[in-house]
């Protein structure tokens, strides 16, 4: 492993959250270009945050609870507030 | 005055899926956010148009959860861990998979990955985990992270750090028996 590819794995996870400055990016992505196992690694880490997301952003708030919060943004607060 | 709450309304599945995560529990899930919007519709005059609103209930958020859990700390709180250096990638390719051939889908899928996302985060420390959570799931910046937990920039960054390795550790954990099914080099 070559120090472009040392260099570019220390800067890959806060390239994958578009984070580093844009001289920064272009050189990360001028080696991904160039260099195929470390685009590999690139690939298998952005899929990896990918994953979280999507797996994390099954659970949507109850109705219940959507609809307690859409009565308070309403003009009436709702009991619990009231009692506050 | 109060129709600009509706504003906040939006972020009730942001809310509430990241305070499942912190709490664990959906009924407290749903407790933590109901008081996360009680605090912001009592202090909605404190909030300034044209900043991130999103960023604003998550702070209220993140301040009520922790006073909560100075309250009644949870007993069965991971303790934080030191930092292991750990990537299910790296770990695939010393085990002699394939790893160049595939693409990440067919690694995911194939090991299974993907099934205990949400329970491995769940078993992660909490500061680093409501670190993952924010960056990861919730799309803050590094800077918004920050402001939101009052943490410095390091802070977030090597939270973050420490926090996917230990995920990736445990989904590799989880997934079972690392050693079970060698794959040759070179055998596809």
């Amino acid at each position: 492993m070559g120090d472009h590819c040392e260099q570019t794995m220390r800067k890959l996870s806060v390239y994958i959250d578009r984070e580093l400055s844009d001289a920064e990016v272009r050189s990360v992505k001028a080696h991904l270009d160039d260099c195929p196992p470390c685009e590999k690694v690139f690939d298998f880490q952005a899929e990896m945050k990918r994953l979280v997301r999507k797996e994390c952003c099954t659970d949507d708030a109850p109705a219940r609870l959507r609809d307690w919060v859409r009565q308070l943004a309403t003009e009436k607060p709702p009991a619990r507030d009231r009692e506050a | 005055m109060n129709s600009d709450f509706s504003l906040f309304e939006r972020h009730v599945d942001a809310l509430y899926r990241s305070a499942l995560r912190l709490t664990r529990k959906p009924e407290d899930a749903e407790d933590l956010v109901q008081e996360t919007y009680l605090r912001a519709y009592r202090y909605r005059n404190r909030f300034k148009p044209g900043t991130n609103e999103k960023a604003w209930l998550f702070t209220i958020m993140t301040n009520v959860f922790r006073n909560r859990l100075r309250q009644r700390p949870a007993p069965t709180e991971p303790l934080d861990q030191p930092g292991t250096d750990f990537s299910i990638y790296d770990q695939l390719r010393r085990e002699g998979m394939p790893v160049h051939l595939m693409s990440p889908e067919e690694i995911i899928v194939e090991r299974g990955f993907g099934d205990e996302v949400k329970h491995a985060l769940e078993e992660l420390p909490l500061p680093m985990r409501m670190v993952v959570v924010l960056v990861d799931v919730e799309d803050f910046s590094y800077k918004e992270v920050a402001s939101i937990l009052g943490i410095k920039i390091g802070t977030v960054m090597s939270r973050l750090h420490r926090g996917r390795q230990a995920l990736q550790k445990k989904l590799w954990e989880y997934s079972g028996r690392p050693r079970a099914r060698p794959v040759a080099v070179g055998a596809h």
